[in-house]
């Protein structure tokens, strides 16, 4: 078997990963804990790729990063049919996840702690790191590995933006794909079974993260 | 030990609500009594930083947390520059640190914050807790355990809104003497919010009578539940037959009291350090005895003659004055239903039942008066 789309697979999905923790993150942060003219907007876009056929995720994303598009004309650099546009459609089609969790997470943290905090003397970004984020951190990371799960099966986005080259774009749902379309069935069989492994897994992740502990957020449990 | 002042003059508005107060504390404790949304926690997040007022001033000493509007430059300091302890109504304790952790919060220093948290826990008698979570502490330790995280960094200022609302009686009691206890030793200055009378009594040494975002009487407890300014002061503290009457005796039966003259019998006290109690029966508990009914256990004891000195007519009911023997006058009250048919008049001569479950006998802060 060859192991070159794996292998692809999850360095697009490590950096996608990234990406959707500090993009999530931030925009969640952002979003959960103020209101602002347009916010709603703001939101609805971030969401909107969850909805949206992926094809035209893809034709969007081929607009924003084509030979017109602002990436060209700002940055001179060209990123269609590279690894990096496989990283960019797994971000975008993974952030709707991540995006609501992490806020459904940090909304719920009750923000009379967080004044309790302020009155203790801590500065906003202490509050952030010493109570709101260790609070949210479970909905954070189930939000976090959905995001991760979901960029890693991305298909329709990168066959359009990054092409299905062996070797530098051809990850694992791509090279199923082809697998089936050659007529490789046992090679597809495997790969099949490799993805749906990967999916229970996080599933299986996410739901742990989700039960509600007793002591909230703390590792260790004392008598 | 350095007198402290915390001076506050500030106006707010919220939608309809309109804050509009004005006091000074010193190293006591005020109490902000009034009944919810009378602008009580609104007033202690203004001093604490968490809502800013629209215009005035708040100053601890020579430190100005908040002016504008007034003379001297304007100011804001964050609630985080302020080293004010504050106690919430429901601990807002963090579920996710130790109790010891918890106290620990505040403090900056790394190599002693851990003795330092410790120390406090033992001083609240929180040793053997200290590495349960919230969730596992009970609410009387909860509520232990927030006060010593506020005092942690050593504030000047506690506030504490509503501390005792979830505790039972037994509990409060024991507090309402910790918290007299640590305002002494520290010389706090402690604001403290409830619309609990003997809260009020047991852990005040002034009064702050709060209605509609206005501070209607400020003053020591006794003198406000004595003279309340107006009838609207009054009936915010919910007090109509407040009075005072020496200890004449400690029975099992229970306490044994002479009123100006009129002997009454009053439940039982756990402690009493005072040979005059201050105490209040509400109207609802003062009955009409009538010798040639049969008389029930309720009723049998607290009898006194009295004469019917005002009749008014209210939306809740009939009000009556009575004028007792030994000079003193108390409300009693009826339901529409109940009144019409006693056919009572000015002036007649009823005998009263004062029952002795109905006496409230109010422990003033040791040391007090």
């Amino acid at each position: 078997m060859n192991w070159q789309p794996l292998v692809l697979s999850l360095q697009v999905t490590a950096v996608a990963t990234v990406l959707l923790l500090v993009l999530g993150l931030g925009l969640a942060l952002m979003l959960a804990r103020r209101n602002f003219p347009g916010q709603t907007i703001v939101e609805t876009l971030i969401i909107l790729p969850l909805v949206l056929p992926p094809s035209v995720v893809g034709y969007y994303l081929l607009i924003v990063l084509g030979k017109d598009g602002p990436i060209v004309t700002l940055l001179h650099t060209n990123v269609l049919f590279t690894w990096s546009a496989a990283v960019i459609a797994a971000t975008v089609v993974g952030l709707p996840l991540m995006f609501q969790a992490s806020r459904a997470a940090i909304a719920s943290v009750d923000s009379a702690l967080e004044q309790a905090a302020r009155t203790l003397g801590s500065s906003e970004l202490e509050v952030l790191w010493r109570v709101t984020l260790p609070l949210a951190r479970r909905g954070v990371l189930a939000g976090l590995v959905l995001g991760a799960a979901r960029a890693l099966g991305e298909f329709g986005a990168t066959l359009m933006v990054a092409g299905n080259i062996p070797g530098q774009t051809q990850t694992l749902p791509l090279a199923i794909f082809d697998a089936v379309q050659s007529g490789r069935y046992s090679q597809a069989h495997y790969m099949v079974l490799l993805m749906t492994a990967l999916g229970l897994i996080s599933l299986w992740w996410v739901r742990r993260l989700e039960v509600p502990r007793r002591t909230g957020g703390g590792g260790k449990r004392h008598g | 030990m350095d007198e402290v002042r915390l001076s506050v003059d500030i106006e707010h508005r919220l939608n309809e609500f309109h804050l509009q107060v004005r006091f000074v504390a010193g190293s006591e404790t005020l109490v902000l009594f009034g009944a919810s949304g009378a602008g009580k926690t609104t007033t202690l997040n203004a001093i604490a930083g968490l809502v800013r007022p629209n215009s005035g001033e708040i100053r601890l000493d020579e430190q100005v947390f908040f002016r504008q509007g007034g003379e001297g430059p304007r100011c804001y300091l964050a609630a985080r520059h302020r080293n004010v302890g504050y106690v919430f109504q429901h601990y807002a304790l963090f579920p996710h640190l130790t109790a010891l952790d918890n106290v620990a919060f505040p403090l900056r220093d790394r190599r002693n914050r851990r003795n330092k948290a410790s120390e406090l826990l033992e001083k609240m008698a929180l040793t053997h807790l200290a590495d349960r979570y919230p969730a596992e502490l009970s609410g009387g330790q909860q509520q232990r355990v927030a006060i010593a995280r506020a005092l942690a960094a050593e504030p000047k200022v506690l506030l504490l809104d509503e501390p005792f609302s979830a505790l039972d009686l037994a509990l409060r009691q024991r507090f309402q003497q910790d918290l007299r206890r640590l305002q002494e030793e520290m010389g706090l200055v402690i604001l403290y919010v409830t619309h609990n009378l003997d809260d009020a009594f047991a852990v005040g040494h002034r009064l702050a009578v709060l209605q509609d975002g206005q501070v209607r009487q400020i003053g020591p407890v006794e003198e406000v539940f004595r003279n309340p300014v107006d009838r609207e002061v009054a009936g915010i503290m919910g007090i109509r037959n407040f009075f005072r009457a020496r200890v004449v005796e400690a029975t099992p039966e229970g306490l044994l009291l002479d009123w100006d003259g009129l002997q009454l019998l009053a439940p039982r006290q756990p402690s009493l350090s005072h040979d005059v109690v201050a105490l209040y029966i509400r109207p609802e508990d003062i009955k009409i005895v009538y010798p040639d009914r049969p008389l029930s256990d309720a009723v049998q004891r607290n009898q006194v003659s009295g004469t019917i000195a005002v009749h008014q007519r209210r939306a809740e009911g009939h009000i009556l004055h009575i004028d007792l023997p030994n000079g003193h006058e108390v409300e009693m009250r009826f339901a529409d239903y109940a009144y019409a048919p006693l056919d009572l008049r000015l002036g007649e001569q009823i005998q009263l039942s004062l029952r002795p479950e109905g006496l409230v006998v109010l422990q003033p802060p040791t040391g007090g008066q």
